[in-house]
């Protein structure tokens, strides 16, 4: 067992306050563009009908905005303050981290909203943004891998806990996947370039979000609770299934296309195990959890603990929604838009949440208020339940209406009710969001520090860190 | 052990990066060289790919997403074959850099798109979608135009180009480059059923043809079901009293008709409704239920006003058929069955005035101006105005009300 001495610690407080802002700045402006996009979808002429207000760029920019606006900064903030405490030492360089956040925010996020409102734009899920833009995510991956992996290494990577295993995974596994997903389909025409999207329409989930979302599950779950993870062994496993198993899931997104039928096959078989690893990963997670309630006083944790349920659902949802049979059924229709929001919304966006206010928690010299992002709990929990319960629904009645002979404009007015109702679903999400900025920057200084002694009785950051090392690994 | 440990890192670190690199592989290195051996074996000999306009066309439909709400991807699936019709193959999207699959349907796939509609129709539609289709979500797309749906900037023209090549290549190779494909494909029964199965390449309902068969619609009591179908579907065009006047027309080319100044046989109705009106923005309208095509055609059939009919004299209708067999005969047939022996020259079908009488009024405007957007030209300059007259007056003759 190595020993960490916190007091030795360097962590940059100021850049996950940096991105932990631009997170959420970022995401208020994604759910703008995505709440702008459903209006126009029960009121076309919404935007004046102005090209750059138009429901196609509005789309591209609502989800480029979630993936490297919002959760790319969240992942950034919480990797800030999460890399120091797993490994005992500091990040490469707080001058790199300005650099980074500066490439990240000004030079990919911004301009690429920008120029895809002006219509420069690649057609490719997950890789809206221009190839230009495309460059400087690159770049600034490469930047990420050289700040964050180092203290790995130089730490040596005995007793490495999980959550550094997905850091290390996700990053450099994203890198590999972005330019499979950005570049190759710009030069593999059609079938063959499709191949590539599919698989990194998934990578995009499976590699980037999801490693750096299980990273804050595995690591806010016992520093909240103060006990270890429950089973370091089932950790592992779920890792190493996870990474066999996710990019290998690719294809499940064009089941029935003309890409040869034994891919269709392997992938729907991948996404089957896939749904079954996460029952073993979300069971450790949950496991772990036991004792500190279904929805925990500490709200850094209820994030967390909300977000793993997502998880496991969303999950399965996607093991089922893979199948041929209900594939048949469900694909094209908002049942696979009520899936993303679950996956993004829900287990992306909590465990997002939860990861970046434990940190905050943490920051003596933050503000915090812990009734607002109790609030903001509440609300969003119940703005995601709605929105992607009512998009299920529809997307059932859409399918249904596309096996029958009713005329194709039947399943539209058949798909409106929903959509208003998922346009209302707005309110509650975006006053969550807005109650979350609330949470961060209101408030008492150093009210988180005083939060977490009062859930538990502790100072916070001494207590955590020794619990991480995989002593019955 | 120490070192033991720093060697399963490696190991692990190794296998993680082949994890990666096997994905690669078998989902997209691997069925990629299937593809491009299929596309070899499968293809016509010389798909057109795309000029200039229509890859300009190509980028605009990217930039504006239009890929998130049609996909160009009809899938193995019968329900997906009989609304759209072959299943795509993968030569058919070989000029895509990149692909505009999607993975979404607001609106229908657009795979099939090429001559499903007239241009005038798409232009229409572009530039004001509900003005066509009530209910429709899609954006307007008004800045590809100069202030009118008749009046298209380049980029209007060139995203109109773009939809006019999607299935273009396959339905210009057949019969012979199904035939081919067919006997080259490595497939499934039933990959080789969706693909192939089909009598035509292209199932949509709005694909307008001139010859057909339709449904002999019965004579329908539902006014009210005729009243709701239409103003859903056909008052946009029409106008809500059948008047030509809707918010759609005045992009269209020819107008669509005034169905209150001419008197329609059942048949006719039928017939238009099945089938559409080739050439010009009338779809047809095979998805919706007989019951309610049939009420539709009941309710055109009362928006004409009855008109006192005057009594023509014989010698002004020897007149109009000398006028007629000389000048007329040769698009619209001896017996005004819209049949003479030039009728294929054109791309819109010559007026049957057997099963459809124009007013007196619409039949003399129609023999002086012609009939803008239709080859029916104007007379006024060859004809004397009792000619004129006589001829109109003449054609209206023909029908025949059974």
């Amino acid at each position: 067992m190595t020993e960490i001495a916190p007091a030795a610690l360097k962590v940059e407080t100021r850049l996950v306050y940096a991105h932990g802002l631009a997170a959420i700045i970022t995401l208020l402006i994604s759910v703008a563009f995505g709440v702008m996009a459903s209006i126009e979808m029960l009121v076309p002429e919404a935007g004046g009908n102005l090209p750059w207000l138009t429901w196609g760029r509005l789309r591209y920019d609502h989800t480029q905005g979630i993936m490297l606006g919002w959760l790319g900064n969240a992942f950034f903030a919480f990797l800030y303050h999460a890399v120091p405490l797993l490994t005992g030492r500091s990040v490469t360089s707080a001058r790199l981290g300005q650099w980074i956040f500066g490439l990240w925010n000004f030079a990919v996020v911004a301009p690429g909203w920008v120029l895809v409102l002006a219509g420069f734009s690649q057609p490719l899920e997950w890789a809206e943004f221009p190839l230009v833009i495309d460059a400087f995510v690159v770049v600034a991956l490469v930047l990420v891998i050289v700040q964050f992996l180092p203290p790995f290494f130089s730490r040596g990577l005995e007793d490495l806990y999980v959550s550094s295993w997905y850091i290390i995974g996700g990053l450099v596994f994203t890198l590999l996947a972005y330019p499979m997903g950005n570049f190759v389909p710009e030069l593999v025409p059609g079938a063959r370039g499709a191949a590539f999207s599919g698989l990194w329409i998934h990578d995009a989930i499976g590699l980037f979000v999801t490693p750096l979302a299980l990273a804050i599950l595995y690591f806010v779950i016992p520093a909240a609770t103060r006990r270890p993870i429950f089973s370091h062994f089932l950790s592992m496993l779920g890792f190493w299934l996870l990474f066999f198993l996710y990019p290998l899931n690719g294809t499940h997104h064009y089941i029935f296309s003309v890409i040869p039928m034994s891919a269709q096959m392997g992938a729907i078989a991948a996404s089957t195990l896939l749904g079954l690893d996460v029952i073993l990963v979300v069971a450790n997670l949950l496991l772990s959890l036991r004792g500190a309630g279904l929805f925990p006083r500490d709200i850094g944790l209820r994030f967390v603990a909300t977000g793993t349920v997502f998880y496991l659902i969303v999950s399965i949802q996607g093991s089922v929604q893979a199948q041929m049979a209900i594939n048949r059924q469900i694909h094209f229709s908002d049942w696979v838009i009520g899936h993303s929001h679950l996956a993004m919304l829900g287990f992306a966006t909590f465990s997002a949440a939860g990861g970046l206010i434990h940190a905050w928690q943490r920051i003596p010299w933050v503000r915090y208020s812990g009734p607002m992002l109790s609030l903001s709990y509440w609300l969003l929990l119940a703005g995601v339940v709605i929105m992607v319960s009512d998009l299920t629904v529809a997307g059932l009645v859409e399918g249904r209406l596309w096996q029958s002979a009713a005329p194709w404009m039947d399943s539209v007015r058949a798909a409106r009710p929903y959509w208003v109702i998922r346009t209302i679903t707005f309110v509650p999400i975006a006053a969550g969001f807005l109650a979350l900025l609330a949470g961060l920057v209101t408030g008492e200084r150093g009210g988180g520090l005083q939060a977490v002694r009062d859930s538990v009785g502790l100072e916070p950051v001494a207590e955590i860190a020794p619990r991480f090392v995989a002593a019955d690994l | 052990m120490k070192r033991a440990l720093r060697m399963s890192y490696l190991v692990a670190g190794v296998a993680g990066l082949g994890f990666f690199a096997m994905s690669v592989l078998l989902l997209a290195v691997w069925p990629g060289r299937v593809l491009e051996e299929q596309v070899r074996r499968m293809s016509p000999g010389h798909p057109l790919g795309l000029t200039a306009s229509e890859s300009r066309g190509r980028r605009i439909y990217a930039r504006e997403g239009c890929a998130y709400c049609h996909t160009q991807q009809i899938r193995y699936v019968a329900s997906d074959a009989a609304r759209f019709g072959a299943a795509t193959l993968a030569w058919e999207t070989i000029f895509d850099y990149p692909h505009l699959w999607g993975t979404r349907r607001i609106g229908p796939d657009l795979s099939r798109e090429a001559s499903a509609r007239s241009s005038d129709w798409h232009l229409s539609h572009l530039y004001s979608p509900r003005s066509l289709v009530q209910g429709s979500v899609m954006p307007a797309f008004v800045w590809l135009f100069d202030g009118a749906p008749d009046r298209p900037k380049q980029e209007g023209l060139d995203l109109l180009a773009y939809l006019e090549t999607l299935g273009r290549d396959r339905a210009l190779a057949a019969p012979e480059g199904e035939g081919r494909a067919r006997a080259a494909c490595d497939c499934s029964d039933d990959e080789r059923l969706f693909a192939f199965g089909s009598a035509v390449l292209n199932a949509s309902p709005a694909l307008a043809r001139r010859q057909g068969d339709h449904p002999k619609l019965a004579p329908s009591g539902d006014s009210k079901k005729g009243r709701q179908v239409y103003s859903r579907d056909c008052a946009s065009c029409h106008g809500l009293r059948g008047e030509g006047d809707g918010p759609g027309a005045v992009g269209l080319h020819p107008r669509p008709a005034n169905l209150s100044e001419h008197e329609y046989t059942l048949d006719r109705l039928s017939f238009a409704l099945w089938n559409g009106a080739a050439g010009t923005g009338m779809p047809a309208w095979r998805d919706l239920p007989a019951a309610d095509l049939a009420a539709v055609a009941e309710l055109v059939r009362g928006f004409r006003a009855p008109q006192p009919e005057p009594a023509i004299p014989q010698a002004v209708l020897a007149v109009g058929a000398k006028v007629y067999a000389a000048r007329c005969a040769q698009c619209h047939g001896e017996k005004g069955a819209g049949d003479g022996y030039a009728v294929n020259q054109f791309a819109v079908a010559p007026t049957n005035f057997r099963t459809q009488r124009p007013s007196l009024a619409t039949s003399l405007r129609a023999v002086r101006d012609g009939i803008e957007g239709t080859p029916m030209a104007p007379w006024s300059s060859e004809l004397s105005e009792a000619e004129l007259s006589a001829v109109a007056y003449y054609v209206r003759g023909f029908f025949d009300s059974q």
